[in-house]
């Protein structure tokens, strides 16, 4: 009585229905487990404490809250920004890597606003960015890009956290209706909303749904255009440039698409769905992200032209950033986003498990390393004498860091252990397509 | 759709099947019909005279209503109510209330949408007599069912069954009755 949309639905709807996990499972659980812990004690000292406990000081006032804000936003920008082209272009790729991506960008985006939050020093009164009536009576300032980032990062996590929800509530119901245990089937229950697979109903959900995934495109182009505004906008010289919003979005493009990468050669190696993410999946992603790359290094030559043409404190800024105390921030940069991608020009290696990991991770390192020189390494050279002190990055920041990179391993640990990675109903429907082509 | 959604469902191994019955369906005169599949049926849904041009409207007006909301709100708080003078630079700065309205509108249109969505489908409805059909659990895998509603002008239980019968379905069941 097996079909073959059964055995679609079984392969990935196993793995959320199984009761064991293995040993793996919960190693990598409770070692992201304990980053999160550690990200717990770094807030709770920054909040007690205050932000004297980070190494940031006038005139970097902005440390590893703004670099790693920066570099989560990318992550989930680049990711939205992916899920979202598939499904506008109806492409066979969508099935295999859209519901992750749109998980990888909504874990990113939790991880990033936490940082805004608690850099403001007093995190409880966080809200004063929202305009209510306050007793004393003054409004938030909307001339400033600030305030605009805080509509950005509240849109970003309602709309893609209720796209991504919205999205899963057919597969939910595919998980109800097979799950054996009572309790398992309940929760299930409430979680699909009732969902029968009236066609009716399809109709109105696949409208909906396409409809706002066409709404998150403008939307990530001006939030990633945004988080660069805050820098434009100072005086300060390295930062002071129209070309900040590209810089941003494009390389943050690039980020995103290598975590997606990432996590899909972690999935179809760990979970053994190399059915759904099939090679063809791999390697086009694979082109993506070196593609993506060559757009970064197009940017960084555009950031050399720009310095050239600009003469002045401008262009000694950019090369005070190059060649300065911070400029191994730039060239490891560069050598990890642009240079360690061209090994994707090898079939071979955009293939392989190995090189699809090692080049995601390279990419997310490089990005990183290109938002910490912009941040510190561009304040080097300003139109007032620097008070001569460095940043460096104290214990409670790398902790904070790292802290958010185990609360997004563990986010999605869980999401991989409990929710169907892949989405079933349009693997059901793309085989019927095929079956009957 | 009617608050009673009782009547006889027939079970089919095939979306071509599906689609097949619903044609004769509508051929026989029933017009309350009710379709199950476990994906989009895009063809499906036009046979069955579904129209879903509300959901650009509701995304629309929403964002039309949300980035005027904000502009307005913008516009009054900086320029008007806290009027505050920044390097004497124009208070009613429209280029920089821009950004944080096309945020918002985004923000309406997408959770209107996605919300409106749920209104429509009257989601969530945890219990619905069509669960209660034997088999009915593979709507959601593999299987495809049609349903004729009890509140069809020429619904007639033994006809209706016939009617089915002519189709050669997997199964034919009653859907039992509500309350």
């Amino acid at each position: 009585m097996t079909s073959d949309a059964q055995a679609v639905t079984s392969r990935v709807a196993d793995v959320p229905l199984s009761p064991h996990f293995g040993w793996a499972w919960w190693l990598a659980l409770l070692a992201s487990g304990g980053l999160v812990a550690l990200l717990g004690y770094t807030l709770i000292s920054v909040t007690i404490i205050g932000v004297g406990v980070w190494g940031v000081n006038i005139p970097y006032v902005w440390g590893f809250d703004l670099i790693n804000y920066a570099w989560w936003i990318g992550i989930a920008n680049g990711a939205s920004l992916f899920a979202a082209t598939l499904v506008l272009r109806r492409h066979d790729l969508r099935t295999a890597v859209n519901r992750f991506a749109e998980g990888v960008a909504l874990f990113a985006v939790i991880c990033a606003g936490i940082f805004p939050i608690f850099h403001l020093g007093r995190p409880w009164l966080f809200y004063w960015t929202f305009p209510y009536p306050a007793t004393f009576q003054v409004w938030p300032q909307f001339r400033s890009t600030l305030t605009w980032d805080f509509w950005a990062i509240s849109t970003h996590v309602i709309v893609t956290s209720l796209l991504w929800y919205v999205g899963l509530i057919p597969d939910l119901a595919t998980l109800r209706d097979r799950a054996k245990r009572p309790i398992v089937q309940r929760i299930y229950g409430v979680f699909a909303l009732g969902w029968r697979g009236s066609v009716r109903h399809w109709a109105y959900h696949q409208r909906a749904y396409r409809l706002v995934a066409i709404l998150v495109l403008p939307l990530i182009l001006i939030m990633q255009s945004t988080v660069a505004f805050e820098f434009a906008v100072t005086l300060v010289p390295d930062w002071h440039e129209t070309r900040q919003p590209l810089h941003f979005v494009a390389t943050g493009l690039a980020q995103g698409l290598s975590i997606v990468l990432l996590v899909a050669v972690l999935l179809r190696w760990g979970l053994r769905l190399g059915r759904y993410i099939d090679e063809g999946d791999i390697d086009l992603l694979g082109k993506l992200v070196l593609a993506s790359a060559l757009v970064s290094a197009y940017l960084y030559i555009d950031e050399i032209a720009a310095a050239l043409l600009s003469g002045g404190l401008t262009q000694e800024a950019t090369f005070i950033r190059m060649t300065g105390e911070y400029a191994g921030l730039y060239w490891t940069a560069i050598v990890y986003s642009v240079v360690i991608p061209q090994l994707f020009w090898f079939r071979a290696a955009r293939l392989s498990t190995v090189g699809g990991v090692f080049v995601g991770i390279a990419i997310g390192v490089g990005i990183w390393f290109d938002r910490f020189s912009i941040i510190v390494g561009g304040l080097q050279t300003d139109y007032l004498p620097s008070i001569g002190r460095g940043y460096s990055p104290t214990l409670p920041e790398t902790g904070l860091f790292l802290g958010t990179i185990g609360l997004f391993a563990a986010l999605l640990l869980l999401f991989v252990r409990f929710l169907p990675v892949v989405s079933m109903f349009e693997t059901r429907h793309d085989e019927h397509e095929e079956k009957s082509s | 759709m009617t608050q009673r959604p009782c009547g006889i469902m027939a079970e089919f191994k095939t979306p071509e099947a599906l689609i097949e019955a619903v044609r004769a369906a509508k051929r026989a005169g029933y017009t309350r019909l009710d379709a199950f599949s476990p994906f989009p049926l895009s063809d499906l849904a036009k046979e069955l005279g579904v129209r879903t041009s509300v959901i650009p409207w509701i995304a629309t007006v929403a964002g039309l209503v949300g980035a005027a909301i904000q502009y307005g709100s913008q516009y009054w708080m900086n320029a008007v109510d806290y009027p505050l003078n920044v390097g004497g630079r124009p208070l009613h700065s429209w280029p920089a209330f821009i950004p944080a309205s096309l945020i918002v509108a985004i923000l309406w249109a997408g959770a209107a949408t996605l919300i409106g969505l749920l209104l429509i489908l009257r989601l969530p409805r945890l219990h619905h007599p069509v669960f209660a059909v034997p088999g009915f659990e593979r709507a959601s895998e593999d299987r495809f069912f049609l349903c004729i509603m009890q509140d069809d002008p020429i619904f007639d239980n033994a006809n209706v069954r016939t009617f089915f019968g002519g189709l050669s379905p997997l199964a034919v069941q009653e859907v039992p009755e509500c309350g």
